[in-house]
């Protein structure tokens, strides 16, 4: 008489809700997925990136940003679904209504997760396929850069979903984008080498959870990897799991009362 | 294992926030076809005791069994059988409405396509199939609480449970929702309902509890409700030029217990001797049948809309 541990049809369930959503949005998802990231691409690329000689090791300032991009992009697109998405839902008793199904607490939690990383994956598709075309990503890094994109998507997701289960706000819910996101994008290594930084920043910028995830993705476009991107590995699987249950934890703590 | 004449069975139950006890030690059960209404202000423990049911709140004491499953522990299967409605539809503004159907049948259980002819189904039912792909938002308060129903009804449920389904509805969406309720009861579904409106309770209800501070003080049909607490009559003193303070004087005199509401003057006991009043000029005195308010009135000293 025991009940199952878990429940996928609550996962599929949750996962094919938020892809129907998308589905019906498609036009406006467009500009999500590639006009805005193709503009800041090309403005990295092709704009600053003139301005800036060949990175050793890198080629080319434009490959040299392409995948940190990427991945950035693909934190962008789990925090925004797991939560800015996340907190509109629990305002507007979605998710309650979805308790009341045979599904539990965790089995929402891991099927918003699931999205996250589904729109990560996503992103990282439209925009490696449009840097595809420009030449600024070689062909058998995409396989990589996708995997690294989809667990990047799943860590964020957690860490997203941990932020709308926490902010008794919308106004609080903001400091996610202000304080996380935005450094996040700008010193994990995406525009510039880690070790431009002054020295007493570097391991802070090594331990931000962005920092895995682009060095790893670089690592796929570059086709050379090393013990740092054994050691990012590991950092970033340690993070993604270990964000997940205190998203559960806090998302239970706000939705059973 | 199970004993399906009882459909819900609580016994016991207690639940508190920090010190505050929501639920007191309360115990009912719900037979198989029944319909059983929880009436009560706001604050009485309904709200509670449909969350502890629907399995969206952990408790402290007690023994809660759906269709002879134990809600501590099989709480997964129960949702499978058991309909909820909450008392904020919690509609999906994101879909229309017959995804807001299909997608919570495909959560819960059901297959894509029995979920696509069960939806169809219910939307006939709740005179909703002009609306399906009409979104959320765009429909009146009356359509989506019966959406919110509807969707409860995805899963076929042997039983459901309905947190206050009228509050904040107009007359005609009521009776509405009423007259779709009445037809689920005649086709066998168990109904468990909160609600703080009398009329609603005596419309539908088999039986009612009532409820305040978190007890059921009372549990019976609505006819033998208003036989035993109320009696067969209520007596009520409309004053017409008489000052207010002489009829309190004239009812504290004939050792009567009465409550002042507006205008009026409610007689408590249930059989008073009206003579010292009757003899009293500028006092009219009007008797009419005793309902389910005065029995409220009765067990608890306060009006049923008091806060």
């Amino acid at each position: 008489m025991t009940e199952p541990w878990i429940r996928w049809r609550s996962l599929f369930g949750v996962w094919r809700r938020h892809a129907v959503c998308l589905l019906r949005t498609w036009k406006v998802a467009l500009t999500w997925f590639l006009i805005e990231p193709a503009f800041v691409l090309i403005a990295m690329g092709a704009g600053v990136g003139r301005l800036i000689d060949e990175l050793p090791g890198h080629g080319s300032y434009a490959e040299f940003v392409t995948p940190g991009l990427i991945v950035g992009m693909a934190m962008f697109h789990a925090l925004f679904e797991c939560a800015w998405g996340c907190f509109n839902r629990i305002q507007q008793s979605t998710l309650e209504t979805m308790l009341t199904s045979p599904a539990n607490i965790t089995e929402l939690a891991a099927g918003e997760v699931l999205w996250g990383g589904t729109r990560a994956v996503i992103s990282t598709l439209a925009v490696g396929s449009f840097a595809l075309v420009l030449g600024w990503l070689p062909l058998n890094a995409l396989p990589g850069v996708v995997l690294v994109s989809a667990i990047v998507g799943l860590q964020f997701g957690a860490i997203g979903l941990c932020f709308a289960a926490a902010s008794p706000t919308l106004s609080t819910l903001t400091l996610v984008f202000t304080v996380l996101a935005t450094p996040l994008f700008f010193f994990s290594g995406s525009f510039f080498p880690i070790e431009v930084l002054p020295s007493g920043l570097q391991p802070l910028a090594w331990l931000a959870p962005l920092t895995p995830g682009v060095h790893l993705a670089r690592g796929f476009a570059n086709g050379a990897m090393d013990l740092s991107h054994a050691l990012c590995a590991g950092y970033l699987t340690v993070l993604t799991i270990g964000f997940f249950p205190v998203a559960v934890r806090l998302l239970r703590r706000r939705l059973v009362k | 294992m199970t004993n399906n004449k009882h459909m819900i069975s609580v016994q016991s139950l207690v639940k508190s926030y920090g010190e505050f006890r929501a639920i007191d030690a309360i115990s009912f059960d719900v037979q198989s076809g029944e319909t059983v209404g929880l009436l009560g202000p706001n604050g009485a423990g309904k709200t509670s005791t449909m969350r502890v049911l629907a399995g969206l709140s952990p408790w402290q004491q007690g023994q809660v069994n759906v269709a002879g499953l134990d809600a501590a522990t099989q709480g997964r299967r129960i949702r499978q059988i058991m309909g909820v409605v909450t008392q904020h539809d919690g509609l999906d503004v994101e879909l229309n409405v017959r995804q807001n159907l299909e997608l919570f049948g495909y959560l819960a259980g059901v297959s894509r396509a029995q979920a696509r002819t069960r939806a169809a189904q219910v939307l006939e039912f709740f005179s909703l199939t002009g609306r399906a792909e009409t979104e959320v938002d765009d429909l009146s308060g009356g359509m989506k609480r019966r959406l919110a129903i509807a969707r409860a009804l995805m899963i076929d449920p042997q039983v459901i449970v309905l947190d206050e389904p009228t509050t904040g509805l107009d007359p005609h969406s009521r009776s509405q929702v009423w007259e779709k309720l009445a037809q689920l009861k005649s086709e066998g579904v168990t109904v468990l309902m909160s609600t703080h409106y009398m009329d609603e309770a005596s419309i539908l209800c088999d039986r009612i509890a009532i409820m305040d501070r978190g007890r059921i003080l009372a549990l019976a049909p609505p006819h033998e409700l208003v036989d035993r607490y109320a009696g067969g009559e209520v007596i009520e003193l409309r004053l017409d030029g008489i000052d207010r303070q002489a009829v309190r004087d004239a009812l504290l005199a004939a050792d009567m217990g009465w409550r002042e509401l507006g205008a009026l003057f409610r007689v408590l006991d249930p059989e008073p001797e009206m003579g010292v009043l009757e003899s009293l000029p500028g006092i009219r005195i009007e008797r009419r049948p005793a309902n389910l308010e005065d029995v409220f009135l009765r067990l608890t000293g306060k009006e049923l809309d008091d806060d």
